[in-house]
């Protein structure tokens, strides 16, 4: 394993430890990815898809407005939530015997990240409670929160799957969620819990699995994704709602908050966050992952989208490299990344996990060029 | 771990030659001024050297970049300062100073070599037209002293005017190597491949004056490693230190105390050149 390393604290991020709930938004927006025309006023029903997306509420189509997303701006549906919560037609839920039927449900749910994670013949499965994001909590939120759905699940994934080597990991440093794992931890015999040290990228594939000794003929889940198969598979619920991280050293205490999907940021900033400056920066998905967003009015809660950080704005400018190689060094990927930045090249080996910006002297954006759009 | 910016790096470079530049105002100021030797202005030399470069520096900051700048080339001039011999001309100093800086910031741009090294060789170069070459200070050149090892630890071995403190130096490195920044390994390599050959020229000829050289320490910690000029892949620095440490044994029989700054100048030109080479092809 290519040495990890902790990435230093912001004594100024202070996360409030509870989940807060905005599950009622005045608006919710859907993306129109393919050109496809919509009449104003035409009642939209709570579950309905618009392809990959869903209406996490029921309402009038009442407009349209345009967000960033996919790095470009996307024109998205306005639905004015009737707060009716309005289904066409319930779901039943549909016994799973097998992994096959376990992935068809997935689909069904539109769960594909998940359905992606889900290898054939594994041998393990790993569910990490590990935010790699220094300044998120959602994983660790999800799990002190719902723990006993999470263990419950993690237990019927091994009797659908038929494996028994369950590993609940929890980094070292959520006392929390130790606590709370361990009280009704008994009561499943066939889940291992293991501590995992607070270092940066540890719940990777490949890393955990080395830090676990085990093969990496695994899946591994986060404790979101699980709490995401409970809701579908166990209770045959869409997921129409997710946890997101609000935090930065620009607003006053940071929030891990229930939302609705499709709900514009904006109108969650406005209910929970007290900026503590003007002048503050956004980015999304993280602050080491993530991109800087242009600004609060173009972000919409989507199923790919989980953290935003808000940070005064930096005055670092970009500098000249000075070689230091320290971009190549700190790579757990082992990229020329300076090289690469140089050439204008993009590496297909990049996991865009930032490193490479965050220990860079000079400032430079060298995870845009090296990391190019590729996906995680 | 805590990211840095070239700034603190360079702040806290700077940082770790005060020892050396105290140690070089108490061995070539205040020992000599306490013999009667020299006039108490003359104890802070180093100050002045130190004072006219960063002023070269500064002044060529605010006409070519509208504002002063915290970069290596402050470290650069600093170190320039503290390696020059104790007789340089101060006027000899000031005047090639400011013409090599000029000439070779600008040069910097289309070409890589190291520009410490290169500034450092012009001067004393031209420096001996007009003065004696010689490291003596006033103090060696007129007693000889019998020193314990110690006493040649702490720097009482002929060198630059604030380089001489091997034991400063070494603390300093111990410092550095837990630096995520720093090129630990070429340090390592050039004293490995020094050492080890004037080891074995003792061995020969029992001669051991090669053995002890605290310009080699000293450029291999702070000049040799300097990142502009290096190489970070972990193999290519461990070659470029092993390189630096031979050609360096070869050429301290020209002269002792400049063989690492010729040696690392043409390494850190040859590697230009090979890089250039390479681009081409």
């Amino acid at each position: 394993m290519h040495s990890l390393i902790k990435i230093a604290d912001n004594k100024n991020v202070f996360i409030v430890n509870d989940i807060y709930e905005f599950i009622d938004p005045k608006n919710i927006y859907i993306p129109i990815l393919k050109s496809s025309s919509f009449n104003k006023n035409t009642y939209i029903y709570k579950n309905t898809y618009f392809n990959d997306f869903i209406a996490s509420a029921s309402g009038f189509i009442s407009g349209s407005k345009k967000f960033f997303l996919y790095n470009q701006l996307i024109p998205c549906l306005k639905i004015t939530n009737d707060f009716k919560e309005n289904v066409h037609k319930n779901t039943r839920i549909k016994k799973v015997n097998n992994i096959d039927e376990l992935k068809q449900v997935l689909l069904k749910y539109k769960l594909n990240n998940i359905y992606d994670k889900l290898s054939n013949n594994p041998d393990n499965i790993i569910v990490t409670c590990v935010d790699e994001e220094a300044y998120s909590a959602r994983e660790f939120m999800c799990l002190s929160k719902n723990y006993d759905e999470i263990l419950q699940t993690m237990d019927y994934l091994s009797k659908i799957i038929k494996i028994n080597n369950l590993y609940l990991a929890i980094k070292s440093t959520n006392a929390k969620s130790i606590k709370n794992v361990k009280s009704i931890i008994g009561t499943y015999p066939n889940i291992k819990t293991v501590l995992l040290p607070d270092k940066y990228l540890i719940s990777y594939k490949d890393n955990i699995c080395e830090f676990l000794n085990v093969k990496a003929n695994s899946i591994v889940l986060t404790t979101n994704e699980v709490y995401d198969i409970y809701q579908s598979v166990i209770k045959g619920k869409e997921i129409v709602e997710k946890l997101i991280t609000i935090s930065g050293d620009g607003i006053a205490k940071s929030y891990v908050i229930r939302v609705k999907l499709g709900t514009a940021l904006k109108e969650v900033v406005d209910k929970f966050i007290e900026f503590n400056t003007d002048n503050y920066e956004v980015y999304v998905n993280g602050y080491l992952q993530g991109e800087k967003a242009q600004s609060i009015d173009e972000l919409l809660i989507t199923k790919d989208t989980d953290t935003f950080i808000i940070n005064e704005k930096s005055t670092l400018k970009e500098e000249e490299c000075i070689n230091c190689g320290a971009c190549f060094k700190i790579c757990p990927f082992d990229i020329n990344v300076k090289k690469c930045y140089f050439e204008n090249r993009q590496s297909l080996k990049c996991i865009r996990c930032g490193l490479c910006n965050y220990i860079c002297p000079a400032h430079l954006n060298l995870k845009k060029v090296v990391g190019g759009q590729n996906e995680k | 771990m805590k990211s840095k910016s070239t700034k603190s790096l360079v702040l806290e470079m700077s940082f770790l030659l005060i020892p050396l530049i105290l140690y070089g105002i108490f061995k070539n100021g205040y020992l000599v001024y306490e013999k009667g030797l020299i006039s108490f202005y003359v104890v802070f030399k180093v100050f002045y050297l130190i004072l006219i470069a960063l002023s070269i520096k500064f002044i060529f900051d605010l006409i070519f970049k509208h504002k002063i700048i915290i970069d290596y080339d402050l470290l650069y001039v600093i170190l320039i300062a503290m390696i020059m011999p104790y007789n340089i001309n101060l006027i000899v100093y000031t005047i090639t100073f400011l013409i090599t800086y000029i000439i070779t910031t600008l040069l910097e741009k289309k070409f890589t070599f190291n520009k410490v090294c290169l500034i450092y060789l012009i001067i004393i170069l031209i420096n001996s037209l007009f003065t004696k070459f010689t490291f003596l200070n006033i103090l060696d050149e007129r007693f000889s002293y019998n020193f314990s090892f110690f006493d040649l630890l702490m720097g009482r071995v002929v060198g630059g005017i604030a380089s001489t403190s091997i034991f400063f130096t070494l603390l300093a490195y111990l410092y550095l190597i837990y630096n995520f920044y720093y090129k630990k390994d070429i340090p390592l390599f050039i004293n490995l491949a020094y050492l080890s050959l004037a080891f074995i020229y003792y061995l020969i000829t029992k001669n051991n004056e090669l053995l002890l050289n605290s310009e080699v320490i000293f450029a291999s910690v702070f000049i040799c490693p300097l990142p502009k000029y290096s190489p970070y892949k972990p193999g290519r620095a461990i070659l470029y230190g092993l390189f630096i440490g031979i050609l360096t044994f070869l050429l301290t029989f020209i002269d002792k105390y400049i063989a690492i700054y010729l040696a690392t100048f043409s390494i850190s030109l040859l590697l230009n050149i090979k890089l250039k080479t390479k681009k081409n092809v």
